[in-house]
């Protein structure tokens, strides 16, 4: 015969210990979960993703149709170059991060924050490639591409509009500055008419400089014309330049 | 955490425009993806894109590229024959033409067109003697295409110096060096442009 009672003691031993460690881990886990979700997220909110997922879930008011899949489309689309933005700076700065932490310049919790988001950007991308392809079957496989050069054409654009925008202000910048050369220029002019005496040193230089800017260009045809006849005794290059100028 | 947690936004559609506004008065960063949104919209319903998916990158359509081509041609004629305005119109369109391309198509085409365009208007803004202009279509040329486009480095060095902005030519020739180190254009240049710093420290 079994002695149940002699044999009940490991048992209960067994069912404390087993007991007692499988509250522990799993207190210790959910707490090791909100300690890693309190920690700040590393990117803004998705806006993108919001917006996507609210058309989906948008309910067809009365009166107002289903959102059409072509709305759809182009909002997955902008999710996925937001994705692209976020994974190329999760790849920018996964090795200067990697490196700070082995050198200790940056603590563990920038890490753990850095790994959930390299987790979620993962579960992003697997989530927009099998939307894609719930709209269309091989879209999921070039989604990322176009996406990608969507960012890239953008970010050009971005850099030409800046670039040209600075034509306005240059150009204004210019015609100021040769107004300054012309009014200085005309004074010497005028002093060299009272000396009688050929230009100074250092407006020469400028004089000389010009004039082989301009080499006969249309602008100075126009304003030689509209200088009229006026007092040209020095022929030449010199004479040209002065009518230029008046 | 499962996937599915969002923000509800307050988002609504226009039965007419399809376009998506916002019921309550947005955030500006909401507006502008919005609008960034309702554009991408516009051009995915056009006749390009089957079933309004945009077409992979790779095999272009080629309609755009030969009006590209066509245009920078008909500039370059111009040039020849000494119409520089009609030659910069030119440009100028060949350049609207290919940055109208849909943003899915490949960007390293974009940069190759625009650039070439960039540095032909520069070139015609300097025949012309606009400067600042030229300057600021070669510093464009120069942003798409850093390797190989030292017509472009160059004719920016020449507008700085003509505006008499002397150290910044001196700068940008160093830079441009640093691409193009045997350019026998550039070490010219920068030697004039040595030469007017010495004689403007004199």
């Amino acid at each position: 015969m079994v002695d149940w009672l002699a044999l009940s003691i490991p048992f209960a031993y067994l069912g404390i210990l087993v007991g007692s460690l499988a509250v522990f881990s799993n207190l210790y886990r959910k707490n090791k979960a909100t300690r890693a979700a309190s920690l700040a997220p590393w990117f803004l909110p998705h806006l993108q993703r919001n917006i996507y997922l609210t058309l989906l879930h948008l309910e067809p008011e009365a009166g107002s149709p289903k959102v059409p899949d072509s709305v759809l489309k182009a909002a997955l689309l902008r999710r996925a170059t937001e994705d692209i933005h976020r994974l190329v700076a999760i790849r920018n700065a996964k090795q200067a991060l990697s490196t700070l932490l082995q050198r200790g310049s940056v603590g563990d919790d920038l890490w753990q924050r850095f790994q959930r988001a390299e987790k979620e950007i993962e579960e992003e991308l697997r989530d927009v490639v099998n939307e894609a392809n719930a709209f269309s079957p091989n879209w999921g496989a070039t989604i990322f591409q176009s996406a990608s050069e969507m960012a890239q054409n953008a970010h050009m654009r971005t850099r030409i509009d800046e670039i040209q925008a600075q034509a306005a202000p240059e150009r204004e910048w210019w015609e100021r500055r040769k107004a300054d050369i012309q009014s200085s220029f005309m004074k010497e002019l005028d002093d060299d008419e009272a000396a009688k005496l050929p230009l100074t040193g250092s407006i020469n230089i400028n004089n000389i400089k010009q004039s082989l800017a301009k080499g006969g260009s249309d602008d100075d045809a126009v304003l030689v014309e509209a200088g009229g006849p006026a007092a040209q005794v020095q022929g030449g290059a010199k004479g040209k330049k002065k009518k230029g100028k008046n | 955490m499962e996937e599915e947690t969002f923000t509800l936004l307050p988002l609504h559609l226009d039965p007419t425009s399809k376009a998506i506004s916002s019921t309550t008065t947005p955030s500006s960063a909401l507006r502008d993806e919005l609008a960034k949104l309702n554009s991408l919209h516009r051009s995915l319903l056009s006749p390009d894109c089957p079933n309004s998916i945009p077409p992979p990158p790779v095999p272009v359509n080629p309609k755009r590229s030969a009006q590209v081509n066509k245009l920078r041609e008909t500039g370059n004629t111009s040039f020849r024959k000494s119409q520089h305005a009609d030659a910069i119109r030119m440009y100028s369109l060949g350049i609207d033409m290919a940055l109208g391309r849909p943003g899915w198509e490949p960007s390293g085409l974009v940069r190759e067109e625009v650039s070439g365009l960039y540095a032909n208007r520069a070139q015609a803004h300097m025949a012309l003697q606009q400067w600042p202009e030229g300057a600021v279509d070669a510093e464009c040329s120069v942003e798409m295409k850093k390797i190989g486009n030292a017509k472009a480095w160059w004719r920016r060095g020449k507008c700085l110096l003509e505006m008499g902005r002397l150290d910044e030519a001196r700068d940008w020739i160093a830079q441009s060096l640093e691409f193009e180190a045997n350019e026998q254009d550039l070490l010219a240049l920068k030697k004039d442009i040595d030469n007017a710093l010495l004689k403007k420290g004199k």
